[in-house]
């Protein structure tokens, strides 16, 4: 209790010590981290809790940037109402994309979950009226009691916080019976079933959640980036997602926030080979798949558990 | 006899051209042990798989306390109070055994997403509770002191064990066991005798067990009811199972149905 009240003070110093520490840059950068991990958290849930193969998440993260820039461009609702909206309405969208477990499983569950982002990409390049199209279309300035935040430094303070937030609520209900009903049913379905839980509905709600969470890290990167750009929702991005959540371990809420940091900065320390970095991500992912399934989580530094939030691996 | 607890008529379970049960009947009387015994492929796992809603039966009814309880899903039959082990264990075999158990009495410990999210007051009454509950269904069973073990880890016989507590986390009236004493040595088969005759003793628990080891069905049971080729051959109290020609001509084949004078 004590561990984590210090643990608590110092992430808190941290946070409000790093923007006179670190350039705007970096800060964008944190929270360029924070986002995309919050993007990859929903990912998790439903492939590594619920064990669910999904490549749906570029396309919630394109309807959760999507969603609010246009309630905002139509009828002028503000952001910070139009990013929670639209997140709650992409998570009743996946809890209805989860019916399809009934049906589909495993790589036609991937297959399915494909052409559900392929058909997002379509549907936002096609709707010029209120998309923009193939050109895209801006995003507005956040602004909520009066302050904007527009730039990098501003957005950290929106960013952060939620991001921080929905990861100690989402490992939270994943050290839960939820959680617990989760893992059950991705070890034995049949037992799960024999237990009295209502597999189907676990799995939507699984959905769900990685629908909403995608939607609101997708609003934050399209904060960031201050343009949507329909390009950025394809499969190609969906399987980027995928990526991190399989370098950070499936498993493991804290490593992703890692292998998202080694995502965003690989292209950064990798300048001089830009036409290469498809074939460094590929190569890492192999890499990951190969050596250590279990990504990032299953290494130990020193000692230190990194998979702090593991749940329903009885080990501990 | 009073009322019995499971009711089932007429059971037919067909996969495409093959006839898996044939025209089935069983009662179960509360508070009893049941076993069924027959030779492999006789049925049995399929008479418990239709009972708990992984099978469809193609004809007849089940009922249980008194409702229909066929065509139901898995789940909403085990909420109504029917549990079961599987022959070949089906456990989290990464979670520990007490998260295991505890999977099984969830339902009974509820809590809203709300108070799971900020483990609020409601998740750890109750997470402490079903924990307590856990432990003691591992004491009840013997696994007492290795709840924090992997459920993969433990030692077959634990395993089978294991199944068992988890089933009765559900509580429920009806306890299924799918072949609970298969590969077990002689001692454990004795401690698994002596915990089936404790539930329905002291719980008033019914239980319908499925089994080849004759030590634990004749040990146990209060009937029996045999079956061969999707169909019930005989039906009776041990002493008479035991006697019955069908039985001796369906487990040692013809001749010796005559060598036993039969």
């Amino acid at each position: 209790m004590t561990a984590r009240i210090v643990f608590g003070i110092v992430g808190l110093a941290l946070f409000f010590a790093a923007p006179y520490l670190l350039p705007e840059f970096r800060l964008f950068q944190i929270c360029l981290i924070a986002a995309t991990a919050l993007v990859v958290l929903g990912q998790i849930v439903v492939t590594g809790f619920a064990g669910q193969i999904s490549l749906a998440q570029a396309a919630f993260a394109g309807l959760g940037g999507y969603g609010p820039a246009i309630l905002a461009a139509t009828w002028g609702l503000p952001l910070w109402l139009g990013i929670p909206l639209t997140a709650l309405i992409v998570g009743a969208g996946g809890f209805v994309l989860g019916q399809l477990t009934l049906r589909v499983s495993g790589h036609y569950l991937a297959l399915a979950t494909l052409a559900f982002t392929a058909i997002v990409q379509l549907a936002l390049i096609h709707s010029d009226a209120v998309t923009g199209g193939a050109a895209g279309m801006a995003v507005p300035s956040f602004s909520i009691f009066g302050i904007t935040l527009s730039k990098g430094g501003e957005l950290y303070y929106l960013v952060l916080p939620v991001t921080v937030v929905l990861f100690l609520l989402t490992g939270n209900v994943m050290r839960s019976r939820f959680g617990r009903g989760l893992a059950a049913l991705r070890q034995s379905e049949t037992a799960a079933e024999a237990m009295g839980l209502n597999v189907l509905r676990y799995k939507a709600a699984a959905f769900a959640a990685s629908g909403f969470l995608g939607a609101i890290g997708g609003a934050m990167l399209a904060l960031l980036s201050t343009y949507l750009d329909p390009t950025q929702f394809g499969i190609t991005q969906s399987i980027y997602y995928l990526a991190i959540a399989v370098v950070g371990g499936m498993l493991s809420p804290v490593t992703i926030v890692l292998s998202s940091a080694i995502f965003v900065f690989i292209p950064e320390w990798l300048q001089a080979f830009q036409s290469y970095l498809g074939l460094v991500f590929a190569l890492l992912l192999l890499g990951f798949i190969v050596l250590r399934p279990d990504g990032l989580a299953s290494l130990r530094l020193s000692g230190l558990r990194l998979n702090l939030l593991r749940s329903g691996r009885g080990t501990e | 006899m009073s009322e019995p607890l499971v009711s089932i008529r007429d059971v037919t379970v067909r996969f495409g051209g093959i006839v898996a049960l044939s025209g089935v009947s069983l009662d179960i009387a509360a508070g009893s042990i049941q076993a069924v015994i027959g030779p492999n492929g006789a049925g049995k796992s399929t008479l418990l798989n239709v009972i708990t809603g992984l099978y469809r039966a193609s004809e007849g009814t089940i009922s249980f306390a008194g409702q229909r309880i066929d065509g139901a899903p898995p789940h909403l039959v085990s909420r109504k109070g029917i549990a079961r082990t599987f022959q070949n264990t089906e456990l989290f075999g990464e979670m520990s055994a007490a998260e295991n158990v505890m999977v099984g009495s969830d339902r009974h410990h509820a809590y809203g997403l709300a108070s799971a999210a900020v483990h609020g007051g409601g998740y750890r009454l109750m997470e402490e509770q079903a924990r307590r509950e856990a432990e003691d269904l591992l004491a009840l069973v013997g696994l007492e002191g290795q709840a924090n073990m992997a459920a993969a880890a433990l030692p077959f016989g634990g395993q089978r064990r294991l199944e068992i507590a988890r089933a009765l986390a559900a509580r429920p009236r009806l306890l299924l066991l799918d072949e609970p004493a298969a590969g077990l040595r002689a001692a454990e088969v004795e401690d698994l005798v002596r915990i089936l005759r404790r539930l329905r003793d002291e719980r008033g628990l019914t239980i319908l067990v499925i089994d080849h080891v004759m030590a634990l069905v004749m040990a146990i049971s209060d009937r029996i009811s045999v079956l061969n080729f999707g169909r019930k051959i005989a039906d009776g109290e041990p002493a008479e199972v035991r006697k019955a020609p069908e039985v001796i001509r369906a487990y040692l084949g013809e001749k010796a149905a005559h060598a036993f004078g039969a």
